[in-house]
């Protein structure tokens, strides 16, 4: 067990000094959402005292004094996770990087862009608009940042195309548990130098060290875009469709899951009836929104038409196409919409964001539902079903929270074990924060998780840095 | 079978739209056009009736050459069949002379029972191009229409949208009507749709073209308003923005000078 | 046709049969100001039957005279009688303008007469002026989502036909003149003949929460907010400060709040104690709706037009800067 320090009058002088006027927060003064992220049901802690950093040698002078008082700190950036991530599970200091939100600059030579942790995703994409450019990775939260979005290697829509938050990181510079700096990868594309730590430290969730200014790799924007919605009468049909669409050759950049119950909360919610409940005269069990980007619309155009004749194969209702301005506005609202929508109508709630191989998403889905059944519970998802990565909440208004868990937990256990019967991973973008992390552990095996808490050891040897996460077990003992 | 004739309008992004300091002209160079959002919930409505009764949908808007692809767009939901109304003549027109080239145009496409408009469009946003119309083609008008019940025997009933409360009326066609957006959402094109109305003919009307136009009613000459003078908007000093240093005690600040004024 | 024999400004009062709409009597308090420099005399037109005691209202507002239209077709709202009406009495009587409400129902039928007398209508004017060379009206207005002020004249044909929103111009009686003329019309409309018909009307459920107009405190939330999750805590904020929620058009049309909600030119004009703007730019079709004794503004851009009608504004995050004034006015409250 580890065991840590307060924060003293003395501790807190000195973090007052190391930052700037007005940016260091103690006890009452903590702002009460830093006791956790949007999933409250994993439990709050607050931490004793908050920081906003503005710069590398900040966090740097930060690090140094929490080393020497052994004093526990736990990165944040918009406290958009959904595992508890950046829960300050051993109180401590919460160390906030909102305020690191400058984009510093564009090489447009070498297409990178070199910015720090606190930039939300929708800034930087917007920004880089401007310039032609477009960061790939698009997870659905926009307002989280794009420094959290690289501790959970978050995924997003467009990666059945493009890749996942890894495939755009060229460098990092990163304070250790210490306080030492250190800049890890180079702006190039290639790279065969020894071990990664780059890699390592990207989906690290804060546990290795503390990310502080970021160079990634953008692409030239693609110049057209257009969406089809595939309606089906079930999921099976649904989810069948998926792998052929992928083999046909038409690169789509993303196909994005929904079923019938989601696209009525959604309606519901937004008031924009977007994705149709009836088509045909005939109720729609599951859609896809397939979406293409290119350079050509000619092109555009071949690649529906041939998509078309998949759907027609794969017996669908009809294709819809998005593809004015106003559609695509109403079509994105809604399913970025989807959590938002599921979380205004429940009272409680919790969630896994399991990957499975693609054919099996039907499997799993009838499985899950079938959990939720048996448990009294409601089950509502959506996902990425161009990779597998399906987002499954469990929902209720009447339980009480108590027996809510109880019950998931029921469910959770089971699912996961499914999930790995499967051949499926826990995680998909969303990480494990402390959350996930008795799955984790299932999942990978002693062998892999040992080997975890090691380089985690060699990293962090007082275990200051985000305690109880991934694959901490210095927290044990303590309520999870 | 229902003939319907539903009147759309392509414009520019006014969010884009910025007027030259120079100049005191509007800006729209380069700035994106899109079909007026109203406009396609009248064709839902429009598109609705047509699934209920059988129909056929005629479109028609006035504009430039450009204005072609608002009618492709409305093509690709529903509409049988397009017109455009362009030529330099029609330029510069106000509600009373755009209703007049319209309804001359449309007279040449058949006589309609049902006309649907959008209640207003964004960028001109006078509202008054439904009752001119509805005038000029001597139909019966429901406007702000939030659900139509019943079309038979040469009558509509539906339901109207007042400011405190719902009316139910009957009308005799012809009707025009203007529809609630949020009682309309507009759908998706299928793909066949959408892939034909980029191939379908659009039928262009001309000052030469439509049947005993008298040019002095289109265009500038027909209209009986002008715009003499444009100017940006007058604004007042700004007020007193409190700047202590950080959140808190901004709104500490804020909050003492609210209950001063005794606002809390 | 000549100018000049066109005379006298009218402002039509619209009614429920009980009493007379305060956009009727708004109307003809700004068109006496008019009158008083054009010369015209100034006219309140009804249709169908109101109560005499209403009568007083309409002369206190400044009238020099009163049409009342008599005669069958008047029961309820009809596009057909009404615009019939006004044509019949415009032919007759040849008016310099007519004002009518900016209500659905002034909306429906006033630029239907127009068509008829085949003249110049403008809508949504926030300001009247006057032109003594040409003799028009200048009709000014604010155009393309209020980045421009537009100046719109009826230059050749008359009357000059505008509809105006309600609440854009006040009610401040300025007593009554001399000597009233009443003028008795009778038009009767066939009600036979009347092609949209009122078959049943289903008044509103009042929602508290809805009616927004005269609330004591406003807690209006502009397009600055990043999507309904974060609509909450405006709630709670209006809850704390005894006041409603309001919204700008982009809300309304983002589908996250009801059109009843919109406050703004095009929709409800308010009349308020405090009012506290977060993430609204400041088109100028929204601050004119906004009739406050003290006027907040928050948005994250120093340089948002807002802050020019506000009395005081905060630069910063919306939701930071709501968090905060929840906490302290909790903290007052504890106290």
């Amino acid at each position: 067990m580890a065991s840590y320090n307060r924060i003293t009058a003395e501790v807190a002088a000195q973090l007052r000094a190391a930052v700037g006027e007005g940016r260091f927060f103690l006890n009452e003064e903590v702002d009460p959402n830093y006791s956790h992220d949007e999933m409250p049901i994993y439990g709050k802690y607050m931490p004793d005292a908050a920081v906003d950093v503005e710069s590398t040698e900040e966090v740097s002078a930060i690090m140094k004094i929490c080393a020497a008082n052994r004093i526990p700190v736990t990165c944040r950036g918009a406290g958009t996770g959904l595992v508890g991530g950046c829960v300050p599970l051993a109180g401590g200091l919460v160390l906030c990087t909102k305020r690191m939100n400058r984009i510093l600059e564009y090489d447009m030579d070498n297409l990178v862009v070199r910015l720090q942790p606190g930039v939300l995703l929708k800034d930087l994409a917007a920004d880089a608009q401007k310039h032609g450019l477009m960061y790939p990775p698009d997870p659905g939260e926009k307002t989280a940042t794009v420094g959290g979005n690289i501790s959970t290697n978050a995924g997003g829509m467009r990666a059945v195309k493009y890749g996942v938050t890894r495939d755009y990181v060229l460098a990092l510079t990163v304070v250790l548990a210490d306080g030492r700096i250190v800049e890890l990868g180079k702006s190039v594309c290639k790279t065969s130098s020894g071990y990664s730590l780059l890699h390592l430290m990207i989906g690290s969730e804060g546990t290795l060290g503390i990310i502080t200014e970021m160079t990634l790799k953008l692409i030239p924007s693609p110049q057209y875009d257009v969406s089809c919605l595939v309606p089906f009468r079930t999921v099976e049909a649904c989810i069948k469709a998926v792998p052929k669409i992928k083999l046909a050759k038409l690169d789509p950049q993303s196909i994005e899951f929904m079923d019938a119950d989601i696209v009525t909360s959604s309606a519901a919610f937004t008031g924009n009836p977007i994705f149709p409940e009836r088509v045909k005269n005939e109720d729609v069990g599951a859609s896809i929104l397939v979406t293409f980007t290119g350079y050509d619309e000619e092109e555009l155009d071949q690649k529906m038409i041939r998509l078309g004749e998949i759907a027609k194969e794969a017996d669908a209702l009809d294709v819809l196409v998005v593809s004015t301005a106003a559609t695509k506005k109403s079509a994105w609202a809604a399913r970025s919409g989807f959590l938002t929508a599921i979380e205004a109508e429940t009272k409680l709630i919790d969630e896994m964001d399991v990957v499975v191989p693609v054919d099996r998403i039907p499997v799993f889905l009838i499985y899950i539902r079938m959990l939720g059944e048996e448990n009294g519970i409601r089950i509502r998802n959506f996902g990425h079903a161009g990779d597998g990565n399906l987002h499954i909440y469990c929902c209720s208004n009447d339980l009480e929270e108590d027996d809510f868990k109880r019950r998931v937990k029921i469910i959770m256990d089971k699912a996961y074990t499914k999930c790995a019967e499967l051949e499926g991973q826990v995680s998909g973008e969303h990480s494990i924060g402390h959350a996930k992390m008795q799955y984790l552990r299932e999942s990978v095996g002693e062998d892999v998780f040992e080997l975890m808490r090691q380089i985690k050891s060699v990293f962090d040897p007082d275990c200051i840095l985000n305690p109880g996460k991934v694959c901490d077990l210095s927290l044990s003992g303590r309520p999870a | 079978m229902l003939n319907i004739l539903v009147c759309v309008k392509q414009i520019p992004d006014i969010d884009l739209v910025r007027m030259d300091p120079e100049t005191g002209n509007l800006v729209r160079e380069g700035v994106p056009t899109l079909t007026n959002p109203l406009d396609l919930n009248a064709l839902e409505a429009a598109v609705r009736v047509k699934e209920r009764y059988g129909g056929h949908i005629t479109l028609i808007t006035m504009g430039p050459p450009m204005a072609e692809s608002t009618l492709r767009e409305c093509l690709a939901v529903g509409g049988d069949e397009a017109v455009l109304i362009s030529g330099r003549p029609f330029g510069g027109a106000d509600t009373l002379s755009t209703s007049y080239s319209i309804v001359k145009a449309a007279e040449m496409l058949g006589n309609f029972d049902l006309i649907f408009c959008g209640k207003e469009s964004m960028d001109g946003a006078t509202g008054q191009m439904a009752s001119q119309l509805a005038e000029r083609f001597n139909a019966s008008q429901i406007s702000c229409c939030s659900k139509i019940e019943e079309i038979s025997g040469g009558k509509i009933r539906a339901l109207r949208t007042l400011e405190k409360g719902t009316e139910l009326v009957e009308a005799d066609l012809p009707c025009l009507l203007t529809v609630e957006k949020d009682n309309f959402f507009g759908r998706l094109p299928n793909l066949e749709a959408y892939l034909a109305s980029k191939k379908a003919e659009i039928r262009v009307l001309t000052e030469n073209t439509i049947d005993g136009l008298e040019m002095e009613k289109i265009g500038v000459p027909g209209s009986g308003t002008i715009v003499p003078e444009i100017y940006a908007p007058k604004l007042p000093e700004p007020g007193q923005i409190i700047k202590t240093g950080s959140v808190k005690t901004d709104v500490g600040r804020l909050m003492s000078l609210l209950v001063e004024k005794g606002s809390v | 046709m000549k100018k000049t024999d066109y005379k006298d400004m009218w402002v039509y009062i619209e009614h429920d049969g009980q009493t007379a709409a305060d956009v009727g009597l708004e109307l003809l308090c700004e068109v006496r100001k008019l009158c008083d420099t054009t010369g015209d005399r100034l006219f309140a037109v009804i249709l169908g039957n109101l109560p005499e005691t209403e009568t007083g209202k309409i002369i206190n507002c400044g009238a020099d005279g009163i049409i009342r239209v008599k005669g069958t077709g008047y029961g309820y709202f009809n596009t057909d009688a009404w615009s019939n009406a006004f044509t019949v009495l415009c032919r007759k009587y040849n008016p310099s303008a007519v004002f009518v409400g900016g209500t659905i129902n002034g909306r429906d039928f006033a630029p239907r007469f127009a068509v008829q007398l085949n003249t110049g209508c403008t809508s949504d004017a926030m300001e009247l002026g006057y032109d003594p060379e040409t003799g028009d009206i200048r009709f000014i207005e604010p155009a393309v989502g209020g980045k421009i002020m537009a100046v719109i004249t009826v230059p050749e044909l008359r009357p000059q036909i505008a509809t105006i929103r309600p609440g854009t111009f006040k009610y401040a009686p300025c007593g009554a003149r001399g000597e009233i003329s009443v003028i008795e019309e009778e038009i009767s409309f066939d009600p036979g003949a009347v092609r949209c018909r009122r078959l049943d009307y289903f008044p509103d459920e009042s929602d508290p929460e809805l009616d927004i107009a005269n609330a004591d405190c406003i807690v209006c939330v502009g397009n600055g907010l990043k999507d309904q999750e974060h609509l909450e805590r405006y709630r709670t904020l209006a809850k704390l400060l005894g006041g409603k929620i309001g919204c700008t058009r982009p809300l309304y049309e983002r589908g996250i709040l009801p059109y009843k909600l919109q406050i703004g030119q095009s929709g409800v004009m308010v009349k308020t104690k405090l009012y506290i703007s977060f993430g609204v730019s400041g088109a100028v079709n929204h601050t004119a709706g906004v009739d406050a004794d003290v006027f907040v503004a928050v948005d994250k851009n120093p340089d948002a037009q807002i802050f020019n009608f506000c009395d005081y504004g905060i630069v910063g995050d919306m939701d930071e800067i709501c968090d905060e004034m929840i906490a302290q006015l909790r903290a007052r409250k504890g106290q």
